[in-house]
């Protein structure tokens, strides 16, 4: 087994509950590289609710929360109010953070807790049998959509930007080495990081969307349609040809929630103590 | 010249995706016979001497099964 893997993953839950040839394994590795990195192992705190992409922390040697389906996020604030020198990162899917979860995706990013939101998106109910996803492009065939969806796809890391946090950033699992390095930064930075992870599904996707079963193919339909860009502003240019962007959209630093609260306590203890009430 | 003493693939965890073979680019992979304990058919690294321990197979690998050992330095020179 991988070095990396022989460190920090239980042994007693392996082999992975994943597909031959999904993507989640990818990340499982480019997060593991990046926490080995750091060597934040022991401040790690994980979170996930329900879906394929909620198994990645589960495998890992970390504390593990998880939760109903889409309430990760509320989880994984709670944990860090009550603990807030652990390190929390939030694994969920497209359908567990942009649906059901979305607006708890809203308010976190809008407090600007410090905390890592990985939403794995591959385009697809993947678990429940490959329905429409709010991520499934417009005319994709699937089994809740054969004759096309009509729907336009939510783009997570917009809504992100517009609701306040303060790292944002896309990746893609045809790129792991690129994606390391975003998770890298997404646990260093200070304040509320988002990143979308682009993975394949080779079963639900691969499928019934693409064409293709075979891992080889998905693989490639990634390094097709993927485009690192350096610059957020040329992402309108390459949406406009159809292809997803991959990059950092957006790094800024932003009163923190948890030091907020922090000050709020102490100057409510001083105004008390020259006996005030706040 | 980098290259790899050897190819390890874990039979416990392997899955028989060939994702190695399809990302690696001096073709070190191929499919084999063996099974793995998952009833999957394994790649087997059948061309080694060919490998230039990039790691692309590593970094693919969806089940963290494979590791590429390189070759110590100097070891060439000694032999």
């Amino acid at each position: 087994m991988n070095p990396l893997g022989e460190k920090y993953l239980r042994k007693n839950f392996l082999p992975f509950i994943f597909c031959p040839g999904c993507g989640d394994g990818m990340i499982v590795q480019a997060f593991l590289e990046a926490v080995d990195e750091l060597g934040i192992i022991d401040d790690l705190a994980l979170a996930a609710g329900i879906g394929c992409s909620a198994w990645i922390p589960v495998y890992m040697h970390a504390d593990v929360l998880k939760v109903l389906h889409g309430r990760a996020i509320p989880a994984a604030i709670g944990l860090k109010a009550t603990r807030p020198s652990r390190k929390v990162v939030v694994f969920t899917g497209d359908g567990d953070g942009l649906a059901i979860g979305g607006l708890h995706l809203l308010h976190a990013a809008r407090r600007n807790i410090e905390m890592g939101v990985v939403v794995v998106n591959n385009q697809i109910y993947a678990m429940t049998g490959g329905q429409v996803a709010p991520s499934t492009q417009v005319g994709a065939r699937t089994q809740t959509t054969p004759y096309g969806n009509l729907e336009k796809p939510l783009d997570g890391c917009k809504i992100a930007v517009a609701a306040g946090a303060t790292f944002v950033s896309r990746g893609s699992t045809a790129h792991p080495k690129a994606l390391s390095r975003t998770f890298k930064k997404m646990l260093t930075h200070k304040g509320f990081s988002f990143v979308e992870v682009i993975s394949q599904c080779p079963v639900q996707t691969g499928r019934y969307i693409h064409g293709s079963g075979a891992p080889q193919f998905n693989l490639q339909w990634l390094k097709d349609n993927c485009v690192p860009v350096d610059d957020p502003a040329k992402w309108a240019e390459v949406e406009a040809q159809g292809k997803i962007p991959l990059g950092d959209v957006l790094q800024v630093q932003k009163p923190e929630f948890m030091e907020e609260v922090e000050k709020m306590n102490q100057r409510v203890k001083e105004a008390r103590a020259k006996g005030g009430d706040r | 010249m980098k290259g790899a003493e050897r190819i390890e693939i874990d039979r416990r965890y392997c899955k028989g995706c060939m994702l190695c073979q399809y990302v690696c680019k001096f073709e070190v992979f191929e499919p084999g016979q063996e099974r793995s304990a998952l009833d999957y058919l394994m790649p087997r690294p059948a061309k080694l001497e060919n490998c230039r321990v990039c790691g692309l197979c590593e970094l693919h690998c969806p089940d963290l099964a494979l590791t590429v050992v390189a070759k110590k330095k100097g070891k060439g020179k000694e032999s």
